[in-house]
């Protein structure tokens, strides 16, 4: 395993799936995209490679969160799959999002008590 | 529903999962360059970051459905490819494990039927059956009991909470229905059904009202008779058919499990004549009881004990007071001995495959090390724990699979085996089969085994690069090693020993005791039964003048040298027959003194001729004696010995049975001649039973005389016996055509059957120990090869060095030699210790017989010293050059 940058920080375990669900919120999009997304908008902070990813993306896919589907991609001549939230996968994460949510909350009153 | 064909659909989401990568992958590219990445590095360092595609499909493929069905479809193929590469190694395991297991299944089926679940009745270990030792005439065991006692302990009896009576197989001819045919019927009382809590299959067990003395006569059938005769029509019940001509009407049939007494028996009937009112001190009747809850055998021997000697003042003759009971469980009565050898067996074989699992390991060991290379090679490409698992489970698994598959059909064709030979009076012998059970356990042994193997290679992992490292040396192995395997060859030698000894044992006591002189000639000789039906033959005399004129008939056939007949013929399935207490004249028994007990028979004149026993004194019975009804008997040495110690026998007269309950005054007889002992129970008598014989009186008063109803009839011939069969069937039907022959055998099949549980007992014990050897010849031959082999270098500069080929064969034999002389020291002071176990089996051979044990040992050393010459003559003619660069 080459060495991550010390700005880089692992994910919380079972974080991954909720990430992914979130990327998809905009629209369709294809594995690629969804690991720039996350890395993009974490600032470069959360990578995600694809040993990581598609797991991720086959559990989601057997639980009926998402579903995947062969489309063309704008401006290029080929085509790569695209993956859309369903509307149990949008449930899903209303869930998890809360979930988190409230985690983090806890975590963060315990480590910087006001 | 799971799709099974899980290669197709692997092959279409393959390629989209490739196609998806693809994707990503010059997606990636594309973005790094982008950022300004020059290609070149762009396309390295997509390639970095993707490391293995490999291992990202393997960890989906895994996530998928069916994946673990898929995985293992694969590793079997591979296993099997694996081990088809290595064929020696593969085929010593698979036919090592298949005799281990084949042997254990097959010992265990046995095991099950015949020693764990003998009786298919309810609660059967409370059954106990009646059985009593006269102390005082030195005889052990008498299963017979005057049915004055069985009404004593109906009444008395508070350690039994059932009690049924019965005889054993009485022949009876069945006329009627089709052609006639001599049957087997067993004469009981009502209450046996509940005592033994068996419920007929179909119909009803006969009431105590229909066993009543004066009731018309009933009869269940056995499941085989029903099969046998009647084409297992429902339509039986309520048939009426003919006993011996007594119109009879079935009621029931039994189900298949039901042979009481024994397997041979096709129909029940009610003893009407067993009644209070008629009870008798003929000791003529077997009785079965159940204990009543919370009592104890003990108990109820004591107590069984003490109500017979509570007989004693009122019948003062008749010796109660010398009975004591030695009630034994019905399961043990029935076994009897071959229990403790089935159990011993069970261990033996037990011991087999441990010992077959150890050789085995010992192959997967040799084989390990010659794989650590190639799994450490796996493992520096990623191979995880669970696949280096995988790998060696597989290969155990796809071993012991075949292995157990051809073990079950080395059992299947085992038990037939055992089957032929086992003797007639082992319970459910003829219903071991390979069942459920059998194919369960075999699976299970199967499966521990596999996982036990599987798992050896794993205890032996060493660090990858340190195994790397050394890999490349055939260094010797460990000291520590060699010293487990000496260990597990020492074992086998012992333990092929403890096997051989035994097996030994049991065939020399197998050659005694057909080398036992059975006191009559069994060559070409034809047997048979017929008995007269009551209605057409209604006394005495017109059954002398049928059996007479069926004497007389066989005697004109053609190649026929000499005919007689007996109402009992020795060793007649374990048989008393008839018997009752002697009283001498001019010796009146003191009150208190009891008279000796004999065993009569009835026979046509010639009989000791034909049978060629040989007339010690005086002389035999003639056809004159049987025409004029002399009074007249000739005893056997038994009976002199016991009546007549230190006299003269000839002229002394006596008579049986108690004589006030006698009709009219019963004469007195005159004993004319002593013949030599003929067995009745086995052919190995210890106490020789005493017997007398008598002419078949027609008239003659005689308390206690054989009845004539059925006789046994031996013609000897200058042909091959089975052929007069037929001829003799023919004759008999010009007599009466409703007599029908029943027993139709030679006297040899009747020696044969004497020994029946000899040699069956012979046969397993020769199947554990063939085995054993085996293995152990197999496992030391293999442990010796690997030691040689991995000796070669030494082994090349001792020759290159000048040792002669000759001294290196000796240092290496001497090696395996060594290990065996301690295997051979355990094992004879095993068999040595361990030879009471089997010390009542066996016949006239001491359990610790010097010949025995010197042959064996000379067998097994011989066979274990060639195991291990051979790699030791391999490994002396290497040549030192050829020896050092194999290394």
């Amino acid at each position: 395993m080459p060495k991550k940058a010390a700005s880089r920080v692992e994910l919380i375990h079972g974080t991954l799936d909720m990430l992914v669900l979130r990327a998809l919120v905009f629209g369709p999009l294809h594995g690629h995209a969804i690991a720039t997304y996350i890395q993009r908008t974490s600032e470069d902070v959360l990578r995600v490679d694809h040993g990581s990813l598609y797991p991720a993306i086959h559990r989601l896919k057997k639980r009926g969160w998402i579903v995947g589907s062969w489309e063309p991609m704008p401006d290029r001549n080929r085509e790569a799959k695209y993956y859309r939230l369903t509307a149990a996968g949008r449930k899903q994460l209303t869930t998890e999002h809360s979930k988190w949510r409230q985690l983090a909350r806890a975590i963060a009153r315990v480590m910087e008590p006001a | 529903m799971p799709d099974f064909r899980f290669w197709r659909w692997r092959r279409q989401e393959d390629e989209e999962l490739d196609r998806e990568l693809d994707v990503h992958f010059a997606l990636e590219i594309e973005a790094q360059r982008e950022a300004g990445v020059p290609l070149r590095d762009a396309q390295l360092a997509a390639h970095r970051a993707f490391g293995s595609v490999a291992l990202t499909k393997e960890e989906l493929r895994d996530m998928r459905r069916g994946a673990a069905l898929e995985r293992l479809w694969q590793e079997t193929r591979h296993a099997a490819r694996r081990l088809l590469r290595s064929p020696a190694f593969a085929l010593a395991t698979v036919l090592t494990l298949a005799l281990a297991v084949g042997a254990n299944a097959a010992i265990f089926a046995v095991v099950y039927r015949v020693v764990l679940n003998p009786l298919p009745y309810g609660a059967s270990d409370r059954l106990v059956a009646l059985e009593f030792s006269i102390p005082i005439r030195n005889i052990p065991s008498v299963y017979f009991v005057p049915s004055r006692l069985y009404f004593q302990y109906l009444d008395r009896a508070r350690t039994l909470s059932g009690l049924a009576m019965y005889m054993g197989a009485n022949d009876v001819t069945l006329t009627g229905q089709g052609a006639p045919e001599r049957i087997r019927v067993s004469r009981t009382t009502s209450s046996l059904a509940s005592v033994l809590r068996v419920t007929p299959a179909q119909g009803r067990w006969f009431t105590d009202a229909e066993a009543a003395p004066g009731a018309s006569q009933v009869a269940v059938l056995s499941h085989g008779f029903w099969v046998r005769r009647f084409g297992q029509d429902p339509g039986v019940i309520g048939r009426p058919i003919s006993l011996d001509g007594v119109p009879t009407v079935v009621v029931g049939v039994m189900p298949s499990s039901y042979a009481f007494p024994d397997p041979r028996i096709d129909a029940w009937v009610p003893a009407p004549f067993a009644t209070r009112t008629t009870a008798t001190d003929a000791y003529m009747f077997a009785v079965v009881g159940r204990l009543r809850d919370g009592a104890t055998i003990a108990e109820a021997r004591s107590e069984l004990t003490r109500l017979a000697v509570d007989l004693e003042p009122l019948y003062p003759t008749n010796g109660y007071r010398a009975l004591a009971s030695t009630a034994t469980r019905l399961l043990d009565a029935t076994v009897g001995s071959i229990a403790v050898t089935l159990w011993i067996l069970l261990v033996a074989v037990g011991l087999v495959l441990l010992v077959a699992c150890a050789n085995v390991a010992n192959l997967f060991l040799v084989r390990s090390e010659a794989k650590q290379r190639e799994i450490a090679v796996r493992r520096a490409l990623g191979a995880g724990n669970r696949a280096i698992v995988q790998y060696f489970l597989t290969e155990s698994a796809l071993l012991c699979a075949t292995g157990g598959a051809i073990g079950l059909a080395l059992a299947w064709a085992a038990l037939r085996v055992l089957v032929a030979f086992g003797p007639p009076n082992l319970p459910r012998l003829n219903e071991v089969a390979l069942d459920r059970l059998i194919l369960a356990f075999t699976f299970g042994l199967s499966l521990v085994t596999a996982l036990a193997l599987g798992s050896i290679p794993l205890l032996r992992f060493t660090p990858v690069i340190q195994s790397l490292h050394e890999s490349g040396r055939g260094s010797a192995a460990s000291q520590g090693r060699h010293h487990a395997r000496h260990l597990l060859m020492g074992v086998q030698v012992a333990l092929a020993l403890v096997l051989l000894v035994a097996s030994g044992l049991m065939l020399r006591s197998f050659q005694k005791l057909r080398a036992v002189d059975p006191g009559f000639d069994a060559t070409s000789t034809l047997t048979f039964r017929i008995g007269l039906p009551r209605t057409d033959y209604p006394d005495r005399g017109r059954m002398a003048v049928a059996h007479r004129a069926v004497v007389d008939r066989l005697s004109a056939l053609p190649g026929v040298s000499a005919v007689s007949a007996s109402t009992c013929l020795p060793l007649s399935e374990g048989q008393l027959c008839q018997g009752g207490p002697l009283f001498i004249e001019g010796h009146p028994f003191p009150p208190g003194a009891i008279p000796p007990f004999v065993a009569m028979r009835a026979i046509d004149g010639g009989y000791f001729d034909t049978m060629r026993t040989r007339v010690l004194r005086g002389r035999g019975i003639d056809r004159s004696d049987v025409d004029r009804e002399e009074p007249i008997v000739v005893v056997n040495q038994a009976l002199v010995n016991i009546a007549f110690p230190g006299q003269d026998p000839i002229g002394q007269r006596v008579r049986f049975g108690n004589p006030s309950l006698s009709r009219g005054s019963p004469e007195w007889l005159t004993i004319g001649g002593v013949v030599v002992n003929t067995p009745i129970f086995g052919l190995a008598e210890p106490n020789p039973f005493p017997q007398l014989y008598m002419p078949m009186f027609a008239s003659r008063n005689v308390n206690m005389a054989p009845r004539l109803d059925a006789m046994s009839f031996v013609v000897r011939t200058t042909l091959t016996p089975e052929a007069l069969a037929e001829p003799a069937r023919r004759a008999i039907g010009e007599v009466d055509s409703n007599l029908a022959l029943g027993q139709v055998r030679t006297l040899q099949d009747i020696l044969d059957r004497a020994a029946a549980q000899m040699a069956f007992t012979m046969v397993l014990l020769a199947i554990a120990a063939g085995v054993s050897l085996t293995l152990g010849v197999v496992g030391i031959y293999g442990a010796m090869s690997y030691i040689v082999t991995q000796r070669t270098g030494e082994i090349g500069v001792r020759l290159a060095l000048g040792a002669e080929p000759g001294n290196v064969a000796r240092m290496i034999v001497w090696q395996g030699g060594i290990v065996a002389l301690a295997g051979i020291t355990v094992g004879l002071a095993t068999a040595f210790a361990g030879g009471r176990l089997i010390e009542s089996l066996l016949y006239g051979v001491s359990p610790r017989d010097p010949g025995v044990f010197a042959g064996t040992t000379a067998l097994l050393l011989g066979v274990v010293l060639l195991a291990c010459w051979l790699p030791a003559r391999r490994a002396a003619r290497l040549s030192p050059l050829e020896a050092l660069r194999a290394d």
